[in-house]
């Protein structure tokens, strides 16, 4: 009994003495952030734990568009909300139709375009830029915010194709044999039984682009110049432009920009780690 | 009418071929069971009548009109999966509607027979559940209720009871074979479990390797099996069977096999000299001397069952299964004397396993 005990206090404080270091490794810039948010202007660099004179002024600035850097900042986030819905929707009905073929329907040559896919993956997505912009030239969307979706979709697509199929794999094939039997076109079998029955990795994969495209900078830095058509996260990356940017609302800003993502990460928590690793082992 | 034929039916995967020109016949409202050891062909054949393969050559006819060519769905037919099948995020009437949902039949109509299927297999108290809330026989019964409401030509089930445990089997035999008595409808049933067959077929079709062994009445094939196969696959406990030479002397004929042990033989029309396999049934031996038809063993085994008891004779070098009624007072290591029914000896050629006229 004592010995079992003492092992589990040592497993116990092994475990603690990685994970506490580990969470103030991760919190500690988030912290930061929050820091400078709540800082007066004056005293953001004093370097202190907690200010003396906490104060939400800088997110009253940010929302009231009280500076410069932050004329569009409405419609900025606007933007990042469109871009970001936009590119989740897209690469849910191009990932479900595609993984609904290959895994359920089994056209000929189906795996080997999903290997195809995947294999975009072995180029660092900061090499395609370039070739991508030259191709949104060609295509004239530069002067459009499809170029940043369409991109972002390009993007997101073969590894949400991917983790589509692997959960379409795990769904028994007599069910789409029961529903043919009974008298199922294609498209009803998509609609009726294959979408509800996928719902868990749908939402995982419609999280997964949604989070991506809200984060991009690069591309979106690339594809959009216009003030008014950018996203959020690029005009944070204007504040750092001058020599006297304004350090404390660029952390409210940012700070304000990952809310969003982290609301939806929680609400959605359950389906991300289900619905990502449902195809993983086979059970 | 709704008839079944097969017309010379082969099937071919790759380069192997599973099913070699298989031609038989299924009348309007006979419940056919095709059975056989697992790899035999039978899932695959019921697969060809349902369209869920494609038949590589010969015919398949539904009511005397060829279907080779005809999808799943306008074939009027209905299928009972063997692991059910049933749509996990719809309810039980959902489940059961559906086929007709996707038709676009009227609410109405589909209600009405939703709750008349849900009648007959007493499943009213569940239609709004999930099938995972349901137990495994009352999910075989929502099976069943999705291909009643189609009101198809011919039911189709491909080792429906294979995933219930024992007592929930008897009990949906039984249901099962109600069902068909009470609609009539041609039913093609897949299983490899004898008794099923044996208990529930109005025609049992005995497949191997792709062909076919026999097609025949349960106790046709139990009383008169055309070959060694069949008369070792139907039946249980298992034929007897041992190899020997047929001796004939002085009007009596025996099969004599290694060892000096001589099974009797009633009439049989054997040459002198030939190899034969000679089978009987254990429930065709009795305890107790009779005088020309007698063997005697040590008895290995007793297994009572109750009203029947299993005995497990070594005679010569075979082991005899013997079942005899009662209790006999019997013990491992005694020595006992058994008379063969000589009106139910089987022999078969050894070469070719088929029947001895």
């Amino acid at each position: 009994m004592r010995a079992a005990n003492l092992k589990r206090v040592t497993t116990e404080a092994k475990l603690l003495l990685i994970g506490i270091p580990v969470l103030l490794w991760t919190m500690l810039p988030i912290y930061h952030l929050f820091l400078f948010a709540i800082s007066p202007k004056e005293s953001a660099f004093a370097g202190k734990l907690w200010p003396d004179h906490p104060t939400l002024h800088n997110f009253g600035v940010v929302f009231r568009e009280q500076h410069y850097y932050l004329s569009h900042f409405w419609l900025q986030l606007w933007n990042s909300l469109i871009i970001a819905l936009a590119t989740g929707a897209l690469t849910l009905l191009v990932a479900t139709a595609a993984a609904f073929a290959i895994s359920r329907l089994k056209v000929k040559g189906g795996r080997t375009v999903m290997n195809l896919a995947l294999f975009t993956y072995f180029i660092p997505a900061a090499f395609l830029a370039v070739p991508m912009y030259k191709t949104m030239g060609t295509y004239g969307l530069l002067n459009s915010q499809w170029s940043l979706i369409l991109a972002m979709v390009t993007i997101a697509a073969p590894y949400s194709i991917w983790v589509l199929k692997q959960a379409s794999d795990k769904l028994p094939y007599e069910l789409d044999e029961a529903a043919r039997m009974d008298g199922a076109s294609p498209l009803q079998l998509f609609r009726l039984v294959y979408v509800p029955l996928m719902t868990p990795s749908l939402v995982a994969i419609g999280t997964y682009a949604l989070l991506l495209a809200w984060n991009e900078y690069l591309y979106a830095f690339l594809l959009l110049s216009k003030d008014t058509q950018i996203t959020l996260s690029v005009a944070l990356g204007n504040f750092l432009a001058a020599d006297d940017s304004p350090w404390e609302l660029l952390m409210t800003t940012g700070l304000i920009y990952a809310a969003p993502p982290a609301a939806i990460y929680y609400a959605f928590k359950r389906y991300m780690v289900g619905g990502l690793t449902v195809g993983a082992v086979k059970g | 009418m709704a008839s079944v034929s097969f017309r010379d039916v082969e099937k071919t995967f790759g380069s192997a071929k599973v099913i070699h020109g298989i031609g038989f016949d299924i009348q309007d409202g006979e419940f056919m069971v095709l059975v056989g050891p697992s790899g035999c062909g039978k899932s695959t054949l019921l697969r060809m009548l349902a369209g869920l393969e494609d038949i590589s050559a010969g015919t398949v006819a539904i009511d005397g009109k060829v279907v080779n060519d005809v999808d799943s769905k306008d074939r009027d037919i209905a299928m009972v999966f063997q692991s059910y099948a049933l749509y996990p995020h719809m309810t039980v009437a959902d489940n059961m509607g559906f086929s007709l949902k996707v038709r676009k039949a009227p609410r109405a109509v589909i209600e009405e027979r939703v709750a008349k299927a849900a009648k007959i297999l007493n499943l009213d108290a569940f239609l709004a559940r999930y099938p995972r809330e349901l137990s495994g026989g009352q999910r075989q019964r929502v099976a069943m209720g999705r291909a009643i409401v189609r009101d198809p030509k011919v039911f189709l089930f491909d080792e429906p009871l294979s995933n219930l445990d024992a007592k929930l089997r008897v009990a949906m035999r039984g249901e099962i074979k109600a069902l068909h008595q009470r609609l009539r409808t041609t039913v093609v049933y897949v299983t490899h479990d004898q008794i099923e067959a044996m208990t529930m077929a109005d025609r049992i079709v005995v497949m191997q390797n792709g062909r076919v062994e026999q097609i025949g009445a349960p106790l046709d094939l139990y009383d008169h099996p055309v070959n060694l196969f069949v008369a070792q696959f139907i039946g249980s406990p298992a034929m007897n069977v041992v190899n020997g030479t047929l001796r004939r002397a002085a009007g009596t004929a025996c099969v004599e096999v290694a060892g000096g042990v001589r099974w009797p033989v009633g009439q049989c029309a054997g040459t002198e000299g030939q190899l034969l396999t000679y089978g009987v049934r254990p429930e065709h031996i009795a305890l107790g001397k009779g005088e020309d038809n007698g063997v005697s063993g040590e008895v290995v085994l007793v297994e009572p069952m109750g009203a029947e008891t299993e005995l497990l004779v070594r005679v010569g070098q075979l082991d005899t299964v013997v079942k005899t009624h009662g209790r006999p007072r019997v013990v491992p290591g005694d020595r006992v004397s058994m008379s063969v029914d000589l009106a139910y000896v089987h022999l078969f050629d050894q070469a070719s396993g088929r029947r001895l006229a």
